[in-house]
């Protein structure tokens, strides 16, 4: 099977193009990753100079604004996005010397107490431990590496810093409610606005949330956070940046449920996250929602993206945006086919 | 439906929709928009701000979700970590700062979501939905005056809203719904052609989006039509409380912005009624309308024959007067002075 592009040209016009302050929302479900996606979304934002061979229609979109892209990762460690950004020939490490690429770590110390505090006293120790196994959910993504389970295990406590990742950005939950978010909310600006200011006049600052519903999920109203609070956080990062770009889980659980049991017993992240969930896709210009067949599984398709306007699409005629539902395979070594259904 | 209540229909309900959309009279003081993701509300919500701008209403745009001031607005106001109070009292005050020395200028506020106030985790134990909503419309107590003010408030149908703090207080949207002097539920025009195809043929109608219940399905607008230009358009689904009490419901259709321009004065909402998509035109009828088939022969009867024919007794009725075995059952006939005898067949 001869390599594929690392950009699929059905999907370019997406990836390459953001309106000022949009919005976009990647919406997966547990069979069906978000991973491949973000990873388009780097690609497409980083790679213009390294890539000239890139598909020719591409090439007048791409080339004329670069970008910077802040990731804020909450599921995935950095080793994780590094790794995977090298089987499409991007190299995260090399870019985020050059300052074109910053990593923000929600993951792995996101609940650490803080290093004074660290001396394994009991309480602490076993905070952590609760917090671990919300972190770790298992998401099985077609044609990943072994890599998943031993970047996610290394994650423990107390970990020695590597020098690999000493300069990232490591964000910390600390207290309740809002003033805890704002903290974090701060950590990033700051990373932002440092972003911002090292940068080209006609540079595009892109802000990339993975997963951010981790945040709700192990807060949760317990702590005084819910989706509207969230939601103002995002919007708070917003205003940081030319484009934000972030994925939230749509499986039908968090869902659905807490809109059909309006009467019965629904949990508070059900509820939660539902209304995070619908309220950033009222909010977004664009919903790329990613599926699995409903026809059972094939060996030539690994799930469905389906791309819709959000809640937020004013009608630009400038930025036009055609909705569409495509098929994609993501092969074993990374490649990625997306075609039309009946197309192959 | 009759034709002279359509054309009256036509009449109010197109006077109505007009009167609303461009804040006259303040017909409405408070209008819900109850909106999905299948079809948001921005585009009416534009509408709104564009015949603002044609009558010089002062705009106020209140955002819980948008991030850019959109075109058109006197005073954008963003509401991150406010409280209400305070996001009232900076309505007010950009209210006055505008219109300092002018005469008593119309006010529009746009409250873009509601949603997130009411789901909000830091409101005080006291607030109070209705005194908070009251207040942004209630004419000020400074000098300036009456001056009228309209506030539009959107509600996405689809977030649930979070459970009840207090058991004895109705939930929010039974509040809104109550307060709300105008209600418009807004409809994706081709989501009501589906509907409505699927209804004329008894099928079960067909859902879209959220209420597919699908894993990983949030959005199902996918808009097979948009290159046509055909099924284009919102579908607004009134209900309007007038001051008497009585109510008017109706449904109305808001065609793309793209279709007229922005100065456009008159009125580019009709009634879904009058869509030939929705309603299509009945095919031409035969004039007259008998369903006789149609033949050279003369098949009618007069009015003549008519009573002669119901004046016939019927064999069996003879034979039911039981004159005994072998009698009734004959078939009576009078002869008319137009009958010819006929030997053989008339034979008895």
């Amino acid at each position: 099977m001869p390599s594929q592009p690392p950009l699929p040209p059905l999907l370019t016009p997406y990836l390459s193009d953001q309106p000022e302050s949009s919005l976009t929302v990647i919406s997966s479900v547990l069979g069906a990753t978000s991973n491949w996606l973000v990873l388009r979304y780097l690609h497409a934002s980083l790679s213009n100079t390294a890539n000239s061979n890139i598909s020719p229609e591409s090439d007048g979109s791409i080339g004329s604004t670069s970008r910077r892209v802040v990731l804020v990762s909450f599921m995935r460690s950095w080793d994780f996005w590094k790794t995977e950004a090298k089987r499409l020939g991007l190299d995260l490490a090399r870019l985020r010397d050059k300052r074109q690429f910053v990593f923000v770590d929600g993951l792995s110390e996101l609940f650490t107490p803080p290093a004074s505090a660290s001396s394994s006293t009991v309480p602490i120790g076993s905070a952590t431990h609760a917090t671990l196994p919300l972190r770790n959910r298992p998401t099985p993504v077609p044609g990943r590496g072994p890599l998943a389970a031993g970047s996610l295990d290394r994650s423990a406590p107390n970990r020695p810093v590597q020098g690999d990742a000493s300069n990232s950005v490591k964000l910390h939950f600390r207290g309740r409610g809002i003033t805890a978010l704002d903290a974090i909310e701060k950590d990033i600006i700051s990373e932002l606005d440092r972003q911002r200011a090292s940068s080209d006049e006609n540079e595009e600052l892109l802000l990339i949330i993975d997963q951010l519903d981790l945040l709700l999920a192990a807060t949760g109203p317990g702590l005084g956070i819910g989706a509207t609070e969230m939601a103002d956080w995002v919007m708070g990062l917003q205003q940081h940046a030319h484009a934000t770009v972030l994925t939230i889980a749509a499986d039908s659980p968090l869902i659905h449920n807490a809109a059909t049991n309006v009467h019965g017993d629904r949990t508070p992240i059900e509820t939660e996250h539902a209304a995070l969930a619908l309220g950033l896709a009222h909010r977004a210009r664009t919903v790329m929602q990613l599926r699995m067949l409903e026809t059972g599984a094939a060996r030539d398709v690994s799930g469905v993206l389906r791309i819709s306007r959000g809640g937020g699409w004013n009608g630009e005629a400038k930025h036009s945006l055609d909705e569409k539902e495509l098929l994609y395979y993501i092969q074993r070594d990374g490649g990625l086919r997306v075609f039309g259904r009946g197309e192959s | 439906m009759a034709p002279s209540n359509l054309s009256h229909r036509r009449t109010h309900n197109l006077l109505l929709i007009s009167k609303l959309l461009s804040l006259r009279d303040t017909a409405s003081p408070f209008t819900l928009l109850q909106d999905s993701l299948e079809q948001p509300a921005a585009p009416l919500v534009k509408e709104y701000i564009r015949r603002a701008k044609l009558s010089k209403v002062h705009v106020t745009f209140i955002s819980y979700e948008t991030l850019k001031r959109p075109d058109g607005v006197d005073a954008f106001i963003s509401t991150r970590r406010k409280t209400p109070t305070e996001i009232l009292r900076e309505a007010s005050s950009a209210y006055h700062q505008d219109t300092g020395t002018e005469p008593v200028r119309r006010r529009l506020i746009i409250i873009d979501s509601i949603n997130p106030l009411l789901n909000s985790k830091t409101l005080d134990p006291g607030f109070h939905l209705p005194s908070i909503l009251g207040s942004f419309i209630a004419p000020s107590a400074s000098s300036n005056g009456r001056a009228e003010a309209s506030l539009v408030v959107t509600y996405h149908q689809d977030i649930p809203s979070q459970p009840q703090r207090d058991h004895y207080s109705p939930p929010p949207l039974s509040m809104l719904t109550y307060l709300a002097t105008s209600i418009i539920a807004l409809h994706s025009f081709s989501h009501i052609l589906a509907r409505k195809a699927a209804r004329d043929r008894s099928f079960v109608p067909p859902v879209f989006g959220l209420e597919e219940e699908q894993d990983g399905v949030l959005l199902s607008r996918l808009d097979k039509l948009a290159g046509t230009g055909a099924a284009e358009g919102v579908v607004l689904e009134l209900e309007h409380r007038r001051k008497s009490g009585r109510g008017v419901l109706e449904w109305y259709l808001l065609p793309p912005a793209s279709r007229y321009s922005p100065h456009h004065v008159k009125e580019v909402v009709t009634l879904l009624d009058d869509n030939v998509l929705y309603n299509p035109p009945k095919e031409a009828e035969t004039s007259g309308g008998n369903d006789e088939p149609q033949s050279t022969f003369e098949l009618g009867l007069t009015d003549r024959q008519r009573r002669d024919r119901e004046g016939v007794v019927l064999p069996y009725f003879d034979a039911q007067q039981g004159d005994g075995p072998g009698e009734g059952g004959r078939i009576l006939y009078d002869m008319g002075e137009e009958d010819d005898f006929d030997e053989e067949e008339d034979e008895i």
